[in-house]
C-alpha cells in the first residue's frame, strides 16, 4: 500500500519533471526564433531599413492626423468667450442715441453687461493693431459704426457645455429681439467659426478612421509580401529544417516573429516621425491656437500612445506574416 | 526496424522509380544498398525518410505504418532517422557549427548541451578545427562529413546514407565506414546506399540490390 503511493507520486513527480522539460524545450525553441529572427532582420540592413520605413510613413499618417485633432480639440474656449454678441448699429447714429441703446439693453434680465464702442475708438484700435496705419490715415472719413458689446448672464442664457442646442437657440431668440431694436443694423455672435471647426473636426475624425484602416491594411500587404519573398528566399533552408524534423509550427514561427518586428519597428518609425514633425510646427501651431486660447499645450503621442502605436504595429505586421505564411509555407510534406 | 511490403513508387509523369520492393532491416543491423545509377536509391531512403509516401505497398518504420502517420506526427518521426544526403543539404549562409546544430536546437536542447554535442560531432568526422567556417568554403568531402556529423548528432535510431563516400578519398571513406560500424555497434540501425563496391566488399553485411526499380537480390557483400 505504501509502496504504491510512493510509486504513484514518484511517477507523478517524473511526470511534472518531464512537463516542465517539455515547457522548457519550447521555451528555448521560441528563444531561438526570438533571436534568429531578429538577427536575420540586422544582418540584412538596407532592406530591413527600406521596409520599416515604408511601414513607419503609413503608420505616420493616421497617427500624425490623430495627434493633430488631438490638439486642435483643445480649442474649446470658455462659454463667455461666445455668450458675447456683437452689435452693430446704423451708421450716422450719435452718441446719444447709441448711449440710450446701451443703457436700454443693459436693463434686459439675460444682459450682464454693456460696453459700447465708438467709431473713433474702434478707428483707432484698428489702426495700433492691424498694421494698416498708413490706410486707415488714407480715409476721408470714419467707416466704422458703433457697436455694442453685449456680454450674457451666464444664469440666464446657460452654457455650452451643458446644452448645446437650447444655448443656440437662446442665443438665436435673442439675436432676433436684437435686431428688431431700432437704429441696429445687425447683430451676431461668434459660435459659427466654433461650430464649422467641430464639424472640421468630426470630418477630420472620420478620414482619420478611413486611413487608420486603409493604412492598416497596406502595412499587413507590405509585411505580406516582404515575408513572402523571405519565404521564398530561404527555400533551401526551410527544406533543409523539414528534413531534419522541424515541426511546421517551428519553420512557421521565425517568419511570424519577423512580421512581428516589421510592424514594432514600423511603428517606432511612426512614432519617431510624428515627434519630430511636431517640433518642426511646433511654434507656428502654438501661435495660432494661442490665439484662440490662452493656455495651450502642445498634445504629442506619448508613451501609452507610443505603445499603442509600436503594438499595432507589431500586430499588423503578425497579421501580414501569417497571411503570407498561411499562403506560402504549405504543401511541405509530401502527401 | 525498416520494413517495406511490396512498395512502388512513381513520380508524376515518369516511369516506375520503385516496384514491388520488399525486405525487413533488423534493429541494430547494418545493411548496404546498392545498384547502378538510377536504379532507386535514392527514393527508397526517401521512403524511409518520409521524404516521400509510396504509391503502393506499405513503409514500416519501428513497427509503426508510415502511410498512417499524419502530417503532424510526421516531423517527430523524422527525428528518428539520421539523413546524409548525396548533396548534403547544408545551408550555406550559417557556420559549420549552426548546421550540425540544427536537429537539436529543433528539438530545443540546452545550448551548452549543443554546444557539447556539436563539438563531440565534428570531432568524430574530423572537422572540430573548421567549426566557426561557412560550408562554402569546405571541400567537397570536408561538406559531406558536415551532413555527417548533424545526421548522427541527435542519435537517430535509424541512420540513412545516400552515397557517403562518393567524394572523399579512400582514407577518408574508410574512417567513415569505421564511424557507420562504430554507430552500428551502439545499436544504430544503418542503411547505405553505395556503389563503391569495394568498400562494401570489406564489411561482412547484407547486401541489397536494386535494378531497374525493382529487388533484384539480397546477397552477402563476403561470401563464405
Amino acid at each position: 500500500m505504501v509502496n504504491t503511493r510512493k510509486q504513484r507520486r514518484a511517477s507523478r513527480r517524473s511526470r511534472n519533471a518531464g512537463k516542465a522539460l517539455a515547457i522548457r524545450a519550447w521555451a528555448r525553441r521560441h528563444g531561438y526564433s526570438f533571436f534568429s529572427s531578429l538577427g536575420a532582420l540586422v544582418r540584412s540592413p538596407l532592406g530591413t531599413m527600406m521596409t520599416v520605413v515604408v511601414l513607419g510613413i503609413a503608420l505616420a499618417l493616421p497617427l500624425g492626423l490623430w495627434v493633430g485633432l488631438k490638439n486642435i480639440q483643445q480649442v474649446n474656449p470658455a462659454t463667455e468667450d461666445f455668450s458675447s454678441i456683437s452689435v452693430f448699429l446704423n451708421s450716422g447714429t450719435d452718441t446719444v442715441a447709441a448711449t440710450q441703446l446701451a443703457a436700454a439693453i443693459q436693463n434686459w434680465p439675460e444682459v450682464d453687461k454693456v460696453t459700447s464702442l465708438s467709431p473713433e475708438d474702434a478707428l483707432t484700435d484698428f489702426r495700433e493693431n492691424s498694421g494698416f496705419a498708413a490706410a486707415v490715415d488714407a480715409l476721408t472719413e470714419n467707416p466704422l459704426p458703433w457697436v455694442l458689446e453685449i456680454q450674457l448672464l451666464e444664469a440666464a442664457v446657460g452654457t455650452a457645455a451643458e446644452s448645446k442646442t437650447q444655448f443656440k437657440q437662446q442665443l438665436d431668440k435673442l439675436l432676433i429681439r436684437l435686431q428688431e431694436l431700432p437704429g441696429v443694423e445687425f447683430a451676431q455672435y461668434d459660435l459659427k467659426w466654433l461650430e464649422r471647426l467641430h464639424a472640421l473636426m468630426d470630418l477630420g475624425t472620420s478620414i482619420g478612421r478611413l486611413l487608420a484602416l486603409l493604412f492598416g491594411f497596406a502595412v499587413i500587404f507590405v509585411v505580406g509580401n516582404t515575408i513572402r519573398l523571405d519565404i521564398h528566399n530561404r527555400k533551401e533552408e526551410i527544406e533543409v529544417m523539414s528534413l531534419v524534423g522541424a515541426t511546421e509550427a517551428f519553420i512557421r514561427r521565425p517568419f511570424l516573429y519577423t512580421g512581428f518586428w516589421y510592424g514594432l519597428f514600423g511603428g517606432m518609425v511612426a512614432v519617431i516621425l510624428v515627434s519630430i514633425s511636431l517640433a518642426l510646427i511646433r511654434s507656428p501651431l502654438d501661435r495660432l491656437l494661442l490665439s484662440y486660447q490662452s493656455e495651450f499645450e502642445l498634445i504629442t503621442p506619448g508613451f501609452s500612445g507610443s505603445l499603442l502605436v509600436l503594438l499595432t504595429g507589431g500586430v499588423l505586421g503578425l497579421l501580414g506574416a501569417a497571411l503570407a505564411v498561411r499562403r506560402h509555407l504549405q504543401n511541405l510534406n509530401p502527401t | 526496424m525498416i520494413r517495406f511490403e511490396r512498395v512502388s513508387k512513381r513520380y508524376p509523369g515518369s516511369v516506375m522509380a520503385l516496384s514491388d520492393v520488399s525486405f525487413h532491416l533488423e534493429a541494430g543491423e547494418m545493411a548496404f544498398l546498392t545498384g547502378h545509377s538510377g536504379a532507386g536509391k535514392s527514393t527508397l531512403l526517401k521512403l524511409i525518410a518520409l521524404l516521400e509516401r509510396p504509391s503502393g505497398g506499405q513503409v514500416f518504420l519501428d513497427g509503426r505504418n508510415l502511410a498512417k502517420v499524419s502530417r503532424r506526427q510526421l516531423p517527430v518521426l523524422r527525428r528518428k532517422v539520421g539523413v546524409i544526403f548525396q548533396d548534403h543539404k547544408l545551408l550555406s549562409d550559417k557556420t559549420v557549427f549552426d548546421n550540425v546544430a540544427l536537429p537539436l536546437i529543433i528539438a530545443g536542447v540546452r545550448y551548452q548541451e549543443i554546444q557539447k554535442r556539436v563539438s563531440a560531432a565534428l570531432d568524430q568526422v574530423d572537422l572540430l578545427r573548421k567549426i566557426k567556417t561557412m560550408p562554402l568554403a569546405l571541400s567537397g568531402g570536408e561538406q559531406q562529413r558536415v551532413g555527417i556529423a548533424r545526421a548522427i548528432i541527435s542519435h537517430p535510431p535509424v541512420l540513412l546514407a545516400d552515397e557517403p563516400t562518393g567524394n572523399l578519398d579512400p582514407d577518408l571513406s574508410a574512417d567513415l565506414m569505421t564511424l557507420f560500424c562504430r554507430l552500428n555497434e551502439l545499436g544504430t540501425t544503418v542503411l547505405i546506399a553505395s556503389h563503391d563496391i569495394a568498400l562494401i566488399e570489406q564489411l561482412n553485411r547484407r547486401v541489397l540490390v536494386l535494378e531497374h526499380g525493382g529487388m533484384s537480390r539480397v546477397e552477402m557483400s563476403r561470401s563464405g
